[in-house]
């Protein structure tokens, strides 16, 4: 390691630090991680029971701790980061930072890492729980580091975004409304969007059938014979086309963390967390419907029901199998819309400034 | 003017600070028209203008925060514009706003103060300690400074604008909250400073304060600097006098008699604290006084009834127009 980088690096732990001593020492933080385990500790209980977890394993409780951690880390994340530049301008702390040694970079990814950390905290937190749902049993190797990487992954988006906006608002309030209203809008908007969008793009569907009209059936053999058959009815039907808009739910949080983890199903097909319920779910709006069905009765008379399946469809897991696995792509537009959010606030608080937003002082 | 002192191996380097024709503007607001100055490294000289006058946007441009839109900077030589880091690590900052982690001590703050600055833990643990000790804040150094008083906290933002030694000082309003004896005590480490070779600007409103520790002072008025022969005119220029004496009738007798009082003399009035007169320069004070003192009033108080800054000020800030024509950088304001 050069001695430049090393400076960076020495620099930018000096502003993780000086962030984490700032923002989140004190009670109030711990009894918050207090209330956090407490909460998790009976949802642990509670899928305890419900999932029946001492036959079927931990995975069901697994993946819902993991889904749970995501929802706090949301709910909590956007405040803690969300004033994180723009809060110390106000204080009048950020200029007597700026005329020091340290660069914008260095201030913008310390303050990044150290609201990832503060996120990261609740993961820790959940920690002793998710080992709870691992001994339970039935938790592969795959979903444990998967999830949880990719969970990390997606509470280090948040506090970017965060970050980032607090750096290119100038008011604090303003810039940890917004980062709610981006959370809000991965996380509620993308599935309201697809439901919404899916119904209003309706197709009409055709469906042809003939029907035996009259026939002589052999008892002796089961078979008919001198089959009339009717002149086709046609029946038209709307049908929403969601296989249109799947892919919107692949920008959802949650959708990204179900649908990375390793699909676990049982000898049925079904699955065995709630992972793989929501990833068989979105996987399967991927499927188009069918715009012309045909159901040819008198056909079916004639070779005596020989080839009729009576089949259920598809399983949940031939269905997840069938499609195409889509978190690579929400997760790379997350990790996108983080980095930009980053690098348009160093931009805004590069110093010497050549422009100020309106209303605002650099000191 | 150009000051350079000669540094270690030979090298000829430009020190102190070096302001010339610097013009800013936020959208239609002209915050700066074509500000020059100089400071000498070794002096202390004040920035005086009116509330508005662009002081704290020079200030924010030679503590590297902001661009000007034209015109050039050089802090001991370097350009806060294309080499802020350089600036930085030889200029120290005082701002008009007091702000510290609210959650730190005051000795804390410094440490990790004089760590930004690149120093290694134990340095700034040593640094900090001396800066405590210097400015007074033994007693408060290890309590939260949110608690701490605006005085308190204005040391303590003098104290971080000192961390890495620098040799280049600005103040925005470094007394403003401060009680008298804390007045004196910066005046001296000041002068203290600029005695060890510092380049020291400040502004203020106090001009009395000014007046004492201050070599040399910048005009800002509408985001102009006032020109040298403007502040020579704007000193030499009438002001008034005051005049106290033990037998205030004799005084008010003398005033009154044609001979006593000269032609570039006008009597103003009388207050509480004395006689105004307003006089046309020093060397018809000097006649005032020795007139009066052979028409037997026993005067026991003789002297300017503002200070210099101020008069200057008060001077260069009156119908600003006429007299600042020859400094305007934006024609279309030229009158």
């Amino acid at each position: 390691m050069n001695d430049r980088n090393r400076l960076f690096l020495t620099g930018l732990w000096l502003i993780v630090t000086l962030e984490l001593r700032q923002r989140v020492r004190g009670v109030s933080w711990y009894v918050l991680l207090g209330v956090f385990m407490l909460l998790v500790g009976i949802v642990t209980f509670l899928l305890w029971l419900a999932t029946s977890a001492w036959l079927s394993g931990g995975g069901g409780v697994f993946s819902t701790i993991i889904f749970f951690v995501l929802l706090l880390g949301t709910l909590v994340s956007p405040a803690l980061s969300g004033n994180a530049i723009n809060g110390d301008r106000d204080a009048g702390t950020l200029a007597t930072t700026q005329v020091t040694l340290i660069s914008t970079g260095q201030l913008v990814l310390g303050k990044f890492l150290a609201a990832w950390i503060t996120a990261l905290a609740f993961l820790a937190a959940a920690l002793p729980f998710l080992i709870f749902a691992v001994v339970l049993g039935k938790v592969s190797l795959g979903t444990i580091s998967v999830s949880v990487l990719v969970l990390a992954a997606e509470l280090g988006v948040i506090a970017a975004v965060g970050v980032g906006l607090s750096g290119i608002l100038s008011r604090p309030l303003f810039s940890i409304v917004l980062t709610y209203l981006m959370v809000a809008a991965l996380s509620l908007g993308t599935l309201i969007a697809f439901a919404l969008l899916g119904t209003a793009t309706q197709q009409e569907a055709t469906s042809v059938s003939y029907q035996v009209v009259e026939s002589i059936y052999d008892e002796q053999t089961g078979k008919q014979s001198d089959i009339v058959c009717s002149t086709p009815e046609t029946s038209t039907y709307n049908v929403p086309r969601f296989d249109y808009f799947w892919w919107i739910l692949s920008a959802n949080p949650y959708v990204v963390v179900a649908d990375a983890a390793p699909g676990s199903f049982d000898a049925g097909g079904h699955p065995t967390d709630l992972f793989g319920q929501i990833a068989v779910g979105v996987r399967s709006a991927q499927v188009p419907p069918e715009l012309y069905t045909e159901y040819n009765g008198c056909q079916e008379a004639a070779n005596g029901y020989a080839d009729r399946q009576f089949d259920s469809g598809p399983t949940p897991q031939e269905i997840y199998d069938g499609a195409v696995p889509s978190w690579f792509i929400g997760l790379f537009i997350h990790l996108l819309l983080g980095a930009g959010a980053l690098t348009w606030a160093w931009r805004r608080t590069r110093t010497p400034a050549t422009h100020l937003p309106s209303g605002s002082r650099i000191a | 003017m150009s000051v350079t002192t000669v540094f270690g191996s030979g090298g000829i380097v430009p020190s102190g600070i070096a302001v010339t024709g610097v013009s800013r503007s936020f959208g239609s607001v002209l915050a700066l028209r074509g500000a020059t100055l100089t400071v000498p490294a070794g002096s202390v000289t004040a920035l005086i203008g009116p509330n508005g006058s662009g002081k704290t946007t020079l200030l924010l441009m030679l503590a590297t925060l902001l661009t000007p839109d034209t015109g050039t900077i050089r802090i001991n030589g370097h350009d806060p514009v294309t080499d802020p880091e350089r600036v930085r690590a030889v200029m120290g900052w005082m701002p008009d706003t007091l702000g510290s982690w609210p959650s730190l001590s005051a000795r804390a703050a410094l440490q990790i103060t004089g760590r930004m600055y690149r120093m290694t833990g134990e340095q700034a643990a040593v640094r900090a300690n001396e800066l405590i000790a210097l400015t007074d804040l033994v007693d408060f150094a290890d309590r939260p400074s949110r608690v701490l008083s605006r005085g308190q906290k204005q040391r303590l933002s003098l104290a971080r604008a000192l961390v890495h030694s620098p040799g280049v000082l600005l103040l925005d309003e470094p007394a403003s909250g401060l009680d008298p004896a804390a007045r004196a005590s910066l005046r001296q480490l000041l002068r203290r400073l600029a005695g060890e070779g510092t380049a020291v600007l400040v502004s203020s409103h106090v001009l009395a304060e000014l007046d004492e520790m201050a070599d040399a002072a910048v005009y800002l008025a509408d985001g102009r600097t006032a020109s040298p022969e403007q502040v020579a005119a704007a000193g030499a220029s009438a002001r008034s006098w005051r005049i106290r004496s033990l037998d205030e009738s004799a005084l008010e007798r003398a005033l009154a008699t044609p001979g006593v009082v000269g032609a570039l003399v006008l009597v103003l009035g009388v207050d509480q604290l004395g006689t105004l007169v307003q006089v046309e320069n020093e060397a018809s004070a000097a006649a005032l006084l020795h007139n009066l003192v052979l028409s037997g009033v026993p005067v026991c108080d003789f002297g300017p009834a503002v200070g210099n800054l101020e008069h200057t000020f008060l001077d260069l800030t009156r119908d600003r127009p006429a007299r600042h024509s020859s400094v305007v950088v934006n024609p279309e304001v030229t009158p």
